[in-house]
């Protein structure tokens, strides 16, 4: 599913990765560990498409297509979900608006039509009750 | 009958002393520009107005000139060329030729349209479609003000008000901004178009938001408005002004006038969505919006809120403004301003405590993208027989990009000791991380900045009647486009 070949990639100038070569297929679980400073986050970064992270050498292939020159938006809507070590806030947005959006987003990108606001609160409580999250975090400003 | 008579007696001033030869063309539309006693006679005339009406207007002509002479306020922060007073239409300039179907619309600004989710019956009446082509509006409106007519609510063109409701008009218009408070509201004064007039009686609830969009027989105002809304004891009124619609206009100076009177028990709530043509991304051609906006609370425990979200204008200049005079009576200024590539805001509120147990509260957001220039200046004032005033101030800016600017000029004048004010400033900038955590979760970069920046301003949005807080969202979203990248 996921293919990331010979990947070599720079950080405001500095080489951080220097040829990572990884196949992940579907249903798999990958634990990458290393030391403080060897590239695990710039690795993740560099698949997510965050801006200021250069693929200098090599290619990553998702489901066989490649994800470079890819916005990050769209690396997303494809399928790739980076969950964030340090989760940004922002204010005044509800997760449940921020939520709707972002699964519109992707829905659209795959030709469907947009959930409404009643059937996306009841498919975000009925997940919310089998993580046993409390439904108040849906009013919540964003983390 | 007296009114008239008071025509016929102005008319026949004005053919003696008129120069420009087309006095007998009464009927005409336009009239060339410049400025002088005899375009303000016309305009008086052309209105049908009474005798003081006209005296009013000429007695603020005259304090404008001599304030003319010493020049310009230039306290703001806001640059602009010199202003030709002579080059400017004061009485409708020549209208557009009404457009045929809505394929003569500029497919632009129908994009536009469909962005801030106009409903396509209003696209084609904004556009300059002949309206009776489309749509009914005529009749809509009729129904409309019959409803009002039963209360005893007078909803009306400050025109037919000047002829249909002259005491009442002269018992309060100048009342809250005197014709010589500052140079725009006296040249408002002097050469006022066309505005509305609401006046509520006492213990009437006013069923409907009043809005500008059911004025019948609208000429061309925008350019010196002039609004006097006044409601009587125990009465309360809702009424939006504007659109979210991008609008042109031929006139470039938008001096308008503003004044709210509230009674004893009263409340009026002031709704302000403006997004006049804000010039080119090299800020040419744009609206000046230099507008005077006052309420005065008059009766123990009245209340006036005014809400404003200002994406528009090249320049927007205003600070509408309360004046506590009742006990317990409350003041609210909520605010959004936009401002980006070249725009320029300067912006804000006075809050003047003079009655006992007043409260007032400020929230401002102000947002600044491209080179544009956000001001903030605020004034809260307790008066010394402002016995326990409260009042709370909230200025939020939030800057996109590195080349814009946020600034915030607060005034606090407090002169009795049992008063309460509290100031909170904050400055942030949409963040990097931000940004690439919501691309990440599939938004798109300019939906990434709508998000956050109707984030940043919900608490004002929510002040705004439904209808218009969503209009306002998406306005948002459409006014900071190709601000990030």
């Amino acid at each position: 599913m996921l293919e990331i070949k010979n990947l070599h990639a720079t950080v405001d100038g500095k080489k951080i990765l220097n040829g990572i070569d990884l196949t992940i297929k579907a249903g798999e679980v990958h634990a990458i560990m290393g030391p403080n400073g060897s590239g695990k986050s710039t690795l993740s970064y560099v698949l997510a498409g965050r801006e200021g992270y250069e693929v200098t050498e090599g290619d990553i292939l998702f489901k066989g297509r490649s994800l470079l020159g890819l916005e990050p938006e769209e690396r997303a809507r494809e399928g790739i979900f980076l969950a964030f070590q340090y989760p940004v806030e922002i204010p005044g947005v509800a997760n449940a608006t921020f939520l709707r959006s972002a699964v519109n987003a992707v829905r659209k990108h795959r030709g469907l039509a947009d959930m409404d606001a009643m059937t996306f609160l009841k498919t975000a409580k009925a997940k919310m009750k089998e993580l046993q999250m409390d439904e108040k975090f849906l009013q919540r400003a964003v983390n | 009958m007296a009114a008239n008579a008071e025509t016929i007696e102005t008319v026949r001033n004005l053919g003696g002393e008129y120069k420009y030869g087309f006095v007998t063309n009464i009927e005409s539309e336009i009239l060339p520009k410049g400025l002088n006693e005899d375009t303000i006679r016309f305009i008086s005339a052309k209105k049908g107005e009474p005798q003081w009406m006209l005296d009013w207007r000429l007695k603020a002509y005259r304090a404008w000139l001599k304030m003319a002479e010493k020049g310009e306020p230039t306290w703001a922060r806001v640059h602009y060329p010199k202003i030709d007073f002579q080059d400017i239409h004061y009485y409708a300039a020549p209208k557009k030729k009404a457009l045929k179907s809505m394929d003569e619309v500029d497919p632009e600004l129908l994009k536009t349209y469909e962005k801030l989710g106009i409903p396509l019956k209003e696209r084609a009446a904004l556009a300059g479609v002949a309206v009776d082509a489309v749509f009914d509006s005529v009749s809509v409106a009729t129904t409309f003000k019959e409803k009002l007519r039963g209360l005893g609510i007078i909803f009306c063109s400050m025109s037919e008000a000047v002829r249909e409701h002259s005491d009442l008009v002269q018992k309060y218009i100048g009342s809250v901004v005197p014709i010589t408070d500052n140079f725009y509201a006296t040249l408002n004064s002097a050469v006022f178009s066309d505005g509305s007039f609401v006046y509520i009686p006492p213990g009437v609830r006013c069923p409907m938001e009043l809005s500008t969009y059911f004025r019948i027989n609208e000429a061309n105002t925008g350019q010196f408005e002039r609004t006097l809304i006044i409601c009587d004891k125990g009465a309360y009124v809702s009424y939006l002004e504007g659109c979210t619609a991008p609008m042109r206009d031929e006139n470039q100076l938008h001096a308008a006038v503003v004044e709210l009177v509230a009674m004893e028990d009263a409340e009026i709530r002031y709704a302000t969505v403006q997004n006049w043509y804000p010039g080119d991304k090299e800020g040419r051609g744009g609206i000046y919006n230099f507008v005077t906006k006052r309420g005065a609370c008059r009766g123990a425990r009245s209340k006036i809120s005014w809400t404003q979200v200002e994406t528009g204008s090249a320049i927007t200049w205003k600070y509408p403004s309360v004046i506590l005079q009742g006990d317990d009576s409350v003041g609210e200024f909520y605010s959004v301003a936009v401002a980006n590539n070249a725009q320029q805001a300067d912006t804000g509120t006075k809050m003047i405590h003079l009655g006992k147990n007043t409260k007032s509260t400020i929230i401002s957001k102000g947002i600044s993208a491209g080179r544009a220039q956000n001001t903030y200046r605020g004034l809260v004032r307790v008066m010394p027989n402002a016995k326990g005033a409260r009042n709370y101030s909230q200025c939020d800016s939030l800057l996109i990009g590195d080349r814009c600017g946020g600034h915030t000029v607060p005034y606090i004048e407090v002169k009795n000791r049992s008063a309460k004010v509290e100031h909170e400033a904050t400055t942030s900038r949409i963040s990097d991380d931000q940004l690439f955590y919501c691309r990440s979760r599939g938004l798109s970069g300019e939906d990434a900045v709508s998000t956050i920046v109707n984030g940043f301003c919900k608490e004002v949005l929510q002040k705004l009647p439904m209808e218009f807080a969503v209009e306002a969202q998406k306005l948002l979203g459409v006014s900071l486009e190709g601000s990030v990248g």
